[in-house]
């Protein structure tokens, strides 16, 4: 305990609270638990009654010569005649599952398949539906005018983010905020009118209102014919009625590669042009 | 002017600390952190919201206050502590502006004897305790709307029972109206975390909307045409709002975000440890031991050992919280200009973040707000804040999309709140959750004691649902207290629900638990009924 109370004299009635929890409840149950798209936690008690039961109907040997598995159902047809079996030992109370389809319902039973193949259920688990992960497949009328921009739209959202720990994120933006830095070497200086620190209030100083800001994006167009099939850098591009095309890329430090490539709408004929962008910046701000 | 801007902000502060009062001890350490999250975030903040309203500076803010700081803030035992503790930190301030006289650490001293005495004028002059009262007044103007969360910040989507869903929005709804003096427009889902469909309960609330993570948004289906610059609308009507990942990195990042500035003061020197023993003795916890009080006198400085930290300078640092304040400007101005040029809608940049990371963890993050406040009213016209209300009265078709299950934790979805260390909670939890749903449609019309007993048991249930103690499992901070906590709701909840079984209830130990667990005093264990949830969840 870290507390650093020291209890009241007139209330010191014992707690019954540093007893360990209790094992189990006593009863045959198991619950299902989403964790993420692809993982789920079980947890199970079977009863001794259950086991009991089990041994009359199936022998007293069922336990051993039995596979103690947790069978998973794929529950998206309703009554998961999709399924697969992860073997276990029932002691472990818990397990943690792995499903290799995200965005879908799934239900688990605690159970035992036979050397003859049966397979003996014993406690089923409640249904989850895993989130898909992904961006949905599903999209509506209004949307179709501007697919295109959809990719664009997901990096703006910061997708590239998604999922991971703060560090990470931190990388994977550090180049961005390095480019801010660099535009902003001369943080303190900007005018505002409203600025009302103390400081500033009193020492207005006046060479620190010259500032400097640039940044720099790079506008990739062409043109084909309207009904060609076109990518950049591997992303499909919308073409506007006439054929052409343009994008806006943000532009960072160091190389990008712009491979822009067409397809015939027969599929017999092809064009590629890569275009490579390199970007440097240097600041005199140190 | 009006009606020029390009987009809107809407700036979201979730404050939250787990219900944490112990009177069966004097002094309690865990307790300190509300007591420092009171003078670092919540009274500075609402100090900002008075002193922009005296200057006649407009502003917009978002605030979730959630069930369980609310039934602190308005606690009378913790309102007295406080005053303890507010009262020795200034006694503390007071002699050290005396001691530091003529030394580097002048003027830092006289930054605390100043903040103490404004934190004093605050609590007593303005609220007279009653810092809820403080907070409803500036949402009686409009500009500051207070949100609600679930009853003690439980995390929904590993919830089995839809009985506790609702007793976690009905109850945290209630306690909104009695504090308050109206139903709470919007919520703050627990660790954002939307399990798909719980939504209804919201609308059997009266709640309007809600935020999700980024991912939450964009991997709803269909294909949200917006992503995350406009609200949608769940099938059930009520909105969700995503998270806009770049404002909420450049304030939050550890490495490149704002806070990280050497200027900044540094969190980690303490004058607990600085100070002469028996000088500082009268400020530590009784049993004497060293810790942060939470009076700094150095700056970040740079990659340097502690001991290597320069003086902080108020006024420097106060200049850097500005500059960072136009420059979080500057960037939503051209984020927001650029989305509406590339959307063909206005979009809204929603910027949530905890509110204890302003003025705790970044202890001049109150001033950046204060600035940024400021600067959005006097200096720009891109921009235009507002709360999600106004927004969506001002916006009112939105696309229908099901949003993705989703929670703002590390990987973004149930791992914080489910893996190795914490994940034993749950066949207890959802052992209470069956018992006391099984109580509660058992005993419709209870009264007398066993209707105290069926509301405490109701207590110690939603108590043991915070999010927060899987979560410091999970970090490994104070893991040991919220796992005894854990425990002791538990205990509490199956000796109580023993006893009602067995017909022997003990009024004496239900006598003490009313009297330590004593959240939601007007709590009704009803709320638990699968009727009533049957009921909400029809609509």
């Amino acid at each position: 305990m870290t507390s650093s109370g020291q209890m009241k004299k007139d209330n010191t009635s014992p707690e019954a609270e540093h007893r360990a929890l209790p094992e189990g409840y006593g009863g045959t149950e198991a619950a299902l638990l989403p964790r993420d798209p692809n993982w789920m936690f079980v947890y199970w008690e079977i009863s001794e009654n259950a086991r009991k039961n089990l041994r009359r109907e199936h022998g007293d040997d069922v336990f051993q010569k039995g596979r103690q598995v947790i069978r998973v159902y794929d529950m998206s047809d309703g009554n998961g005649s999709r399924y697969f079996d992860i073997s276990i030992m029932h002691e472990a109370r818990s397990w943690y599952v792995n499903v290799q389809e995200a965005g879908k319902p799934y239900c688990c039973e605690i159970g035992l398949v036979l050397p003859d193949g049966r397979f003996i259920g014993i406690v089923k688990t409640n249904t989850v539906t895993l989130p898909p992960g992904r961006v949905s497949d599903v999209t509506d009328e209004k949307w179709m005018a501007v697919t295109a921009d959809f990719d664009k739209l997901l990096q703006l959202s910061g997708v590239e983010y998604i999922g991971k720990g703060s560090g990470e994120v931190a990388k994977s933006l550090a180049q961005r905020w390095e480019m801010l830095r660099a535009v902003f070497s001369r943080a303190s200086s900007w005018g505002v009118s409203s600025m009302s620190s103390q400081v500033l209030q009193r020492q207005p100083e006046q060479q620190k209102k010259f500032w400097l800001v640039a940044d720099c994006e790079v506008i990739l167009y062409g043109a084909t014919e309207p009904d060609a099939f076109v990518t950049v850098a591997g992303r499909k591009v919308s073409l506007n009625p006439d054929g052409t095309f343009s994008m806006r890329f943000a532009l960072p430090d160091g190389l990008m590669d712009l491979p822009v490539k067409a397809m015939s709408k027969d599929e017999t004929d092809s064009r590629e042009i890569d275009i490579k962008v390199t970007r440097t910046t240097n600041t005199d701000g140190k | 002017m009006a009606n020029n801007e390009k987009g809107y902000l809407a700036l979201v502060l979730h404050a939250h600390l787990p219900f944490i009062r112990h009177p069966e001890y004097e002094d309690f350490l865990e307790e300190d952190w509300f007591f420092e999250a009171m003078c670092e975030t919540y009274l500075p903040l609402l100090d900002i919201y008075e002193r922009l309203t005296a200057e006649g500076t407009d502003f917009r803010v978002t605030m979730s206050l959630t069930p369980p700081l609310c039934n602190m803030m308005a606690d009378e035992l913790l309102r007295e502590r406080f005053r303890r503790y507010y009262s020795l930190r200034l006694e503390l301030a007071e002699k050290e502006v005396v001691r530091n006289r003529n030394t580097q650490f002048y003027e830092v001293a006289k930054m605390y004897e100043a903040k103490f005495r404004r934190i004093r004028e605050l609590y007593e002059d303005y609220y007279h305790g009653r810092v809820l009262d403080g907070f409803r007044k500036f949402q009686d103007m409009g500009k500051l709307e207070i949100i609600t969360c679930g009853a003690t910040h439980g995390f929904l989507p590993l919830e089995l029972r839809k009985e506790a869903v609702h007793a976690q929005i009905k109850l945290a709804a209630d306690d909104y109206r009695k504090h308050f003096g109206r139903g709470p427009r919007g919520i703050w889902l627990a660790e954002c975390a939307y399990n798909p469909g719980d939504d209804v309960f919201l609308k059997a609330q009266g709640i309007r909307y809600f935020f999700l993570e980024t991912h939450g948004i964009i991997y709803g289906s269909p294909r949200p045409r917006y992503g995350v610059y406009a609200p949608v609308y769940c099938p059930s009507g009520v909105a969700a709002f995503g998270r806009d990942m770049e404002s909420a990195q450049q304030v939050w990042s550890a490495e490149t975000g704002y806070p990280g500035d050497h200027r900044y003061r540094e969190f980690y020197r303490d004058l607990g440890y600085d100070l002469e023993y028996d000088y500082v003795k009268p400020y530590l916890h009784q049993d004497g031991v060293r810790r942060n009080i939470g009076m700094k006198y150095h700056k970040i400085t740079g990659r340097v050992q502690l001991d290597q930290k320069a003086p902080y300078n108020p006024h420097e640092a106060r200049e850097v919280a500005a500059s960072h304040a136009g420059n979080f400007m500057f960037n939503r101005e051209r984020q927001i200009e650029h989305l509406e040029h590339f959307l063909g809608r206005k979009p809204i940049v929603v910027s949530m973040y905890d509110a204890e990371l302003y003025g705790h963890w970044w202890y001049e993050g109150t001033d950046f707000l204060e600035f940024l406040f400021k600067k959005v009213h006097y200096d720009q016209r891109t921009i235009k804040m507002v709360t999600p209300s106004e927004y969506l009265s001002l916006h009112p078709d939105n696309q229908v999309v099901q949003p993705s299950m989703s929670t703002w934790g590390d990987k973004g979805y149930n791992e914080v709140w489910l893996n190795g260390t914490n994940d034993w909670m749950y066949r207890h939890l959802h052992k209470q959750v069956e018992r006391m749903v099984e109580l509660a449609n058992r005993f419709p019309n209870a009264d007398g004691t066993l209707k105290r007993a069926l509301n405490q048991c109701a207590r110690e249930v939603v108590l043991g649902m915070s999010s927060d103690w899987a979560f410091l499992m999970t970090v490994g901070t104070a893991k040991q207290y919220s796992t005894k906590r854990f425990v002791s709701h538990t205990h509490r909840f199956n000796g109580l629900y023993e006893q009602i079984m067995g017909n022997r209830l003990e009024e004496g130990w239900l006598k003490d638990l009313e009297w330590r667990d004593n959240i939601f005093p007007e709590m009704d264990y009803k709320v638990f009924s699968t009727g009533e949830m049957e009921k909400a969840a029809k609509g």
